[in-house]
């Protein structure tokens, strides 16, 4: 519900005089104050309170009635949700009624040191007296109203349309509110509240039911599913069926009547960007970048290795040079001059030539290995192996007997490395050989064993009952239940202690074994089939209880994911009302409700039930449901006997008219005959309060 | 307070001059107040309803007695009239479709359907 524009303060207040009511209509969603005489309340708004703390000041304030969500920024309320006075529909929490007359009282324009006007406030049918004491002694004691008097909505609704010409004298008041519905008979214009009867369902109930329906059937848009929304989708959508078996039957037939029915509501989506597939030049221009990032690293990768060869060489001369150097010094002088090369002895000088050799020799041969992989025909790396010896330099005799040497080796690596390959090869095809051997061996063993008692899980022999785990687990068990008293207590010390108790639990064997029973009996009667028909092929048939569980293929989100349908639920949440069962309260539905409520009348006589059942009026805000009137009197038409007159209307207006007649009740001379003061609350005491009851007629 | 929130004028005044005794007074701050409200159950029991006359109306009989009609049974995810129980879940349901459906359910679900109709399991 878009939140009502909060009501502004009458400025008015003064003008009108003291003796003039304040008629206030306290329903359960609702509450409504205003001036008696005039036709509409001043001042409606939800009869609930917020109290949350204001974030900056980190005080706690009052909220009354409805307001904007997009305020509570400030609020934190994480405390306090909106809370009602109310207790089904009796008022029980009088901090929170305070605030809300409070509200009320401020908004009317109240300015002086009191409320000084009588006060006509709604309650429900017998309101507790607990509650109603209560209540007239917050408004005496909080307020310093001068009289107080109480009276209830349903009635003052039937009385206001029985003015208009709605309804009659004698007739039927169905009141179905927030928290409670009502019947209320009435007699000459008195309503016989002996006879009247309450269900405790109401539209509460009923927003609820749908809300919980739509979450359920929805769980990906649980947060879109608030409270107002469904409120608000209630009253613009849901409808009262004339007969729900016939309603719900067209549904499921899928007919076209029912489509027509449904009602989409649309959340926020938005479609997500499509995206192309790239295009024939996009993707070579990726893999051109893609070579030349690749070129360029292996560029880098060469540089650096040539760096380091060469950065080796030097080192492997200044060795060399020094090993030189170290043959012309005097055998006396090697420490002194050493000192200065950072060398301890010749030896270590010596060691470091053979190491840089290594290093060197190991970097030169990793460049030829890359060399070998860039380009693998070889053939121009050995340009000189097939030129006879006699036609080349001795220059070129040293680098043929070099590159020999390389070849040589390089092809005794490769044979190398094909020989362990096919070795594993070999290896493995043996592996493979074994397992056939072994498989067919057990296949040979299961089919002697397939004709007898067969136990795949095993271990069980002859006469015994249980097999070895289940042994262990009862030895366990035994052992656990007498290992009593025996020295102290040191189970648990070690983190070993709670293995026990997985060899204990039951499900290691008990779940499966019901299984294995079935797979042997499956088995045997496979085979059994086949004995008989050789073309038998077993199939493996999913049972209902074995449901394979489909992998959800990924699948783009399209606008109807995000719908969310109206179909049974607009008539099947309202249906509530008729057959409190659906929602597991067990108490009769409303066009029953009429017939108890009838039966329930002390003063017989087939022209009274005649003359109740042909003005029916339905008001309140539950009755605002299109189809309520005819469903009644379809309901009520079944349980009265055969012919009888049955006239169901509506009030003028189902939620303000209980206001009105509060109003046009208090505009009455006589009105001021049936308040009671502060005084005679004090002296009468609570039993009379308990009779005290308005005469609704003057 | 921000500007936009005093613009919107839903703060209830903390002092009222029609007021007797002020809310801050009556309630003062910081005071930890236990429940001093009864419910409507409470409230019932102390009205002591069972030593007055049965013929007088009150509160607690002139509430409607059970339905007379036998109750219908409906699917609890359709709302279709439902021939069948599930007996593994309890749920009522219409055809095979729905069936499969309340098969996939995960139990959290099916205790919430049940819920609607008052018939979960409750663990006290």
């Amino acid at each position: 519900m878009p939140y009502a524009t909060r009501p502004s303060r009458q400025s008015d207040y003064n003008l009108f005089d003291s003796s003039c009511p304040i008629v206030i209509d306290n329903g359960c969603f609702n509450f409504r104050i205003g001036w008696t005489g005039e036709s509409d309340p001043r001042i409606t708004f939800r009869n609930m309170v917020q109290r949350p703390r204001h974030k900056a000041t980190g005080e706690t304030v009052t909220i009354v009635g409805d307001h904007d969500p997009a305020l509570m920024k400030y609020f934190d309320c994480t405390r306090s949700s909106h809370r009602s006075a109310f207790d089904g529909n009796v008022v029980y929490q009088f901090e929170i009624m305070e605030y809300i007359l409070d509200y009320g009282f401020e908004r009317m324009g109240a300015d002086g040191s009191q409320v000084d006007h009588p006060i006509l406030i709604t309650e429900c049918v017998c309101n507790p007296v607990q509650s109603r004491s209560k209540l007239a002694e917050l408004l005496f004691e909080g307020y310093g109203v001068p009289s107080v008097a109480f009276g209830v909505d349903a009635v003052f609704s039937y009385k206001y349309n029985q003015q208009l010409g709605v309804c009659d004298k004698d007739g039927l008041a169905i009141c179905s509110g927030l928290n409670t519905s009502h019947i209320i008979p009435f007699v000459n214009g008195e309503p016989v509240f002996e006879a009247c009867c309450r269900t405790n369902i109401g539209g509460y109930h009923v927003t609820d039911y749908l809300k919980q329906l739509l979450s359920l059937k929805y769980p990906n848009h649980m947060s879109n599913i608030t409270w107002e929304k469904v409120e608000d989708l209630k009253m613009e959508h849901c409808y009262v069926a004339l007969d729900y078996a016939s309603e719900v039957r067209l549904f499921q037939k899928g007919a076209k009547e029912a489509e027509e029915k449904n009602r989409c509501w649309q959340l926020p989506w938005i479609p997500p960007p499509a995206e192309e597939p790239p295009s024939e030049e996009e993707i070579a221009r990726k893999a051109a970048i893609k070579e030349k990032q690749g070129q360029r690293l292996r560029e880098m990768a060469a540089a650096k290795r040539s760096s380091r060869i060469t950065e080796l060489e030097n080192e492997l001369q200044g060795l060399e040079f020094l090993l030189h150097q170290l043959e012309n010094v005097q055998e006396n002088d090697v420490p002194s001059f050493l000192s200065e090369t950072g060398y301890i002895s010749k030896l270590e000088i010596e060691s470091a030539v053979v190491r840089v050799t290594q290093s060197l020799k190991k970097a030169k041969r990793e460049q030829v290995e890359i060399e070998e992989k860039m380009d693998p025909s070889m053939t121009e790396k050995y340009t000189l192996i097939n030129i006879p010896d006699n036609m080349l330099s001795p220059e070129q005799l040293k680098e043929k007997r070099k590159q020999l040497f390389i070849k040589t080796t390089s092809e005794g690596r490769q044979r190398a490395k094909q020989k362990r390959f096919e070795e594993e090869l070999d290896r493995e095809r043996q592996n493979e050989l074994d397992e056939k051997k072994r498989l067919g061996k057990r296949l040979k063993v299961n089919g002697t064993h397939t004709n007898e008692s067969h136990n795949s899980s095993g271990g069980v022999g002859r006469g015994e009952r249980l097999n070895a785990a289940q042994k262990e687990r009862m030895r366990l068990l035994t052992t656990a239940a007498f290992d009593r008293g025996k020295g102290e207590d040191t189970f648990g010390t070690r983190d070993e202690d709670w293995q026990l108790y997985k060899l204990m639990s039951k499900d290691i064997d008990d779940d499966d074994e019901g299984q294995d029973e079935d797979e042997a009996e499956l088995a045997r009667v496979t085979s059994r089939l086949q004995d008989i028909d050789p073309t038998f092929v077993a199939k493996s048939e999913i049972g209902p209880f074995q449901t394979i569980v489909e992998i959800p293929r990924f699948r783009p989100l399209t606008k109807e994911d995000f719908q969310i349908i109206l179909g049974v639920e607009r008539f099947r949440c309202p249906e509530i009302l008729f057959q409190p069962n659906m929602i597991g309260i067990d108490q009769a539905g409303m066009d029953e409700m009429a017939g108890i409520s009838i039966r329930r009348l002390p003063l017989k006589g087939n022209s009274v039930e005649e003359r109740i059942t042909n003005s029916i009026l339905m008001t309140g805000g539950s009755c605002l449901f299109p189809g309520m009137g005819e469903r009644l009197e379809a309901g009520i038409r079944k349980i009265r006997p055969f012919e009888s007159p049955i006239r169901v209307v509506r009030a003028s207006d189902p939620v303000l008219d209980a206001w009105r007649g509060a109003a046009a009740f208090a505009a009455a001379v006589p009105f001021s005959e049936q308040t009671f003061s502060r005084q005679d609350y004090y002296e009468k005491g609570e039993d009379w309060l308990r009779r005290y009851n308005l005469r609704y007629t003057f | 307070m921000e500007a936009e929130v005093l613009e919107a004028n839903i703060l209830l005044p903390t002092h009222l001059s029609f007021k007797r005794i002020q809310m801050s007074e009556k309630y003062p701050k910081g005071h930890a107040r236990g429940r001093h409200w009864k419910h409507l159950k409470q409230i019932l029991q102390a009205e002591n309803y069972q030593i007055y006359s049965s013929n007088e109306p009150n509160y607690v009989n002139i509430e409607s007695p059970p339905s007379m009609y036998p109750s219908k049974k409906f699917c609890d995810i359709t709302g279709f009239e439902a021939p069948y129980i599930d007996p593994r879940t309890n749920l009522r349901y219409a055809n095979t479709d729905v069936f499969k459906c309340i098969r996939s359910l995960p139990n959290e679900y099916v205790q919430r359907y049940l819920a609607l109709r008052n018939a979960a399991v409750v663990l006290k």
